[in-house]
């Protein structure tokens, strides 16, 4: 919870609408952005994004499970966010659970595409072993340390970053097996399969105070808004996702409007984004 | 669309759940882009009939029932009443909306029966209508029980594990919401407008509006607004999937211009109700 006075909310208000903020930042400028990868040796991949003092880290876990019956040549991604309680007292026990609920939910939509899997960042079908029998199972899950607002594209940049970081084991599958039974697999610990995240979408939390609209909005920013979209795009400026956070109507040439504006952004976003996980990733091979 | 207001009047037609004399099913996707029928053999721009009435619970404030082609939707709205001591205090009142599935709305028993995801995306697409400052430091419940899902795939897998589950259907929400701003209407909280909601999905080039969930399962894209028609404000909207930005303005114009259709139709059920109550 943000308490504010009214000197502290109209000042945020007025900062906003003559297009500079109480940090010092323009209405469409981000925090910097501090990317770390493979932080969790325990993971196959695993990132850290920092946006001021917004800090979350995603870590990819590849399981073998069998593709469900609907659908024999794809793999299974599934995506949890947990928000811890050293990010906020109020997130102890079950007091988190309908905003990681909220946050895991937005970014299935943002990240995952159609059910034929147009628009998905993650090309299921790639993480298939045998047709209808084996397959990779993603389990990404972020993880909320501090919020400082923006949980939403920060959590999204970790899970790009954390991607672009997961080594997949190749797999050997052994002599065919009985059409009805499971096939052996050997799974190798030395050769590993890296993802082409290029197609993973950025998302960019467009926050509506006032009559203006910003990105990367801090807690307190948050706190005074009248509403929000979140909308992934992908390097094509195609749209993947688009979910409204709630608050008051808006009107739809106002919503147009918000995609060229985060087509615009997110841009800029995603070559930053892409510089710094290349640089962490030379970081990582270094040490 | 057109079909709606011929629905509403012959309100018996709609109770047959399923035609008994159409036993076979059109093909559901025949490959190609152009030539494929919808099962229920409706146009591609063409909504499922809808019809609502209101006053479906006794005991509720206000109450309404909803049916568009097989989705059948109960909507009850309790309140306000008194927030619950544990709760801070609040200038304007609260929204508590719950989304439930009966145990026979899907062809395998008891599937999906607490809707989390749907509860929290009705919060979102009600409280951006409703005139939250009319009741302070007070709740009001909008409780949604969905007796009969429209369509069925995503139910047939016989193998439920957790990943299954990710790929929820849509299908029955927009219904949801439809029929809960009746019941706040019925309910006489006061609102900026009725909220009507449309979906669309989109298959190949086509887009595909008021998707059943056998077409769901096929498609690339989808998009799903909530939309307050007199005020033309969208409440609530999700998209999934890869969309241009010219395709995706045709689907949202699509789907804000059936919103508009459907809104008359609830408002006239809402005055049908009104008028009945004065005789």
């Amino acid at each position: 919870m943000v308490g504010l006075s009214e000197g502290e909310q109209e000042f945020i208000k007025g900062g906003i609408a003559q297009d500079l903020r109480s940090d010092g930042r323009k209405r469409y400028t981000y925090r910097p952005i501090y990317v770390e990868t493979g932080v969790i040796p325990q993971a196959n991949g695993s990132a850290r994004v920092r946006m001021g003092s917004t800090d979350v880290i995603a870590s990819v876990k590849a399981e073998l499970g069998r593709p469900s019956a609907m659908q024999p040549d794809k793999g299974k991604v599934a995506i949890f966010v947990d928000c811890s309680p050293t990010a906020e007292p109020t997130f102890e026990g079950r007091g988190g659970e309908e905003l990681s609920a909220e946050l895991s939910s937005a970014l299935q939509h943002c990240l995952l595409g159609g059910k034929s899997g147009a628009g998905a960042g993650i090309d299921l079908s790639s993480l298939v072993v045998v047709e209808g029998k084996v397959c990779w199972d993603l389990y990404i899950d972020g993880l909320v340390i501090s919020s400082d607002g923006n949980l939403l594209d920060a959590l999204g940049a970790a899970i790009k970053a954390a991607l672009s970081n997961t080594g997949i084991p190749s797999v050997h599958v052994a002599a065919e097996a009985a059409s009805d039974e499971q096939p052996e697999v050997d799974i190798s610990d030395e050769e590993f399969l890296q993802f082409d995240t290029s197609g993973v979408p950025v998302i960019t939390t467009l926050t509506k105070v006032g009559k203006h609209y910003i990105v990367d909005a801090t807690l307190e920013e948050e706190s005074q808004m009248s509403s929000a979209v979140s909308i992934s795009i992908n390097r094509q400026g195609h749209i993947c996702g688009m979910i409204k956070r709630g608050g008051v109507g808006l009107d739809p040439s106002v919503i147009l409007d918000m995609i060229s504006v985060a087509n615009f952004v997110s841009r800029q976003l995603m070559d930053k984004l892409d510089s710094e996980i290349a640089a962490a990733d030379a970081d990582e091979d270094e040490s | 669309m057109a079909a709606k207001p011929s629905t509403t009047t012959t309100a018996k037609a709609t109770y047959s759940p399923i035609d008994p004399t159409r036993k076979t099913r059109p093909p559901i996707f025949s490959g190609s882009d152009v030539d494929w029928l919808r099962p229920d053999s409706r146009g591609f721009h063409q909504c499922r009939p809808a019809f609502f009435r209101t006053g479906a619970v006794n005991s509720a404030s206000g109450s309404a029932y909803a049916e568009f082609g097989n989705t059948k939707v109960i909507v009850s709205v309790f309140g306000p009443r008194e927030s619950k001591k544990a709760m801070m205090y609040s200038n304007i009142g609260r929204l508590n909306c719950n989304v439930s599935y009966t145990t026979f709305a899907t062809p395998i028993r008891g599937q999906g029966s607490d809707h989390k995801d749907f509860s929290s995306m009705l919060h979102k697409a009600l409280e951006g209508a409703i005139i939250l400052e009319t009741f302070p430091k007070t709740t009001v419940d909008v409780f949604a029980l969905v007796l009969e899902s429209g369509g069925s795939i995503r139910f047939l897998v016989k193998q439920v594990d957790e990943l299954d589950t990710l790929w929820f259907a849509v299908g029955d929400l927009p219904v949801v919401i439809s029929c809960a701003s009746v019941a706040l209407a019925d309910a006489g909280i006061m609102m900026y407008d009725l909220v009507a909601s449309v979906s669309v999905s989109c298959l190949g080039k086509n887009l595909l509006i008021d998707p059943v969930l056998e077409e769901e399962s096929y498609q690339d894209g989808s998009l799903m607004i909530a939309c307050m028609p007199s005020r033309y404000e969208v409440t609530q909207l999700t998209v999934t999937g890869e969309w241009s930005t010219p395709h995706f303005n045709e689907a949202m114009q699509l789907c804000l211009d059936a919103s508009a259709k459907l809104g008359k139709i609830m408002r006239s059920c809402l005055k049908e109700a009104a008028s009945d109550e004065q005789e």
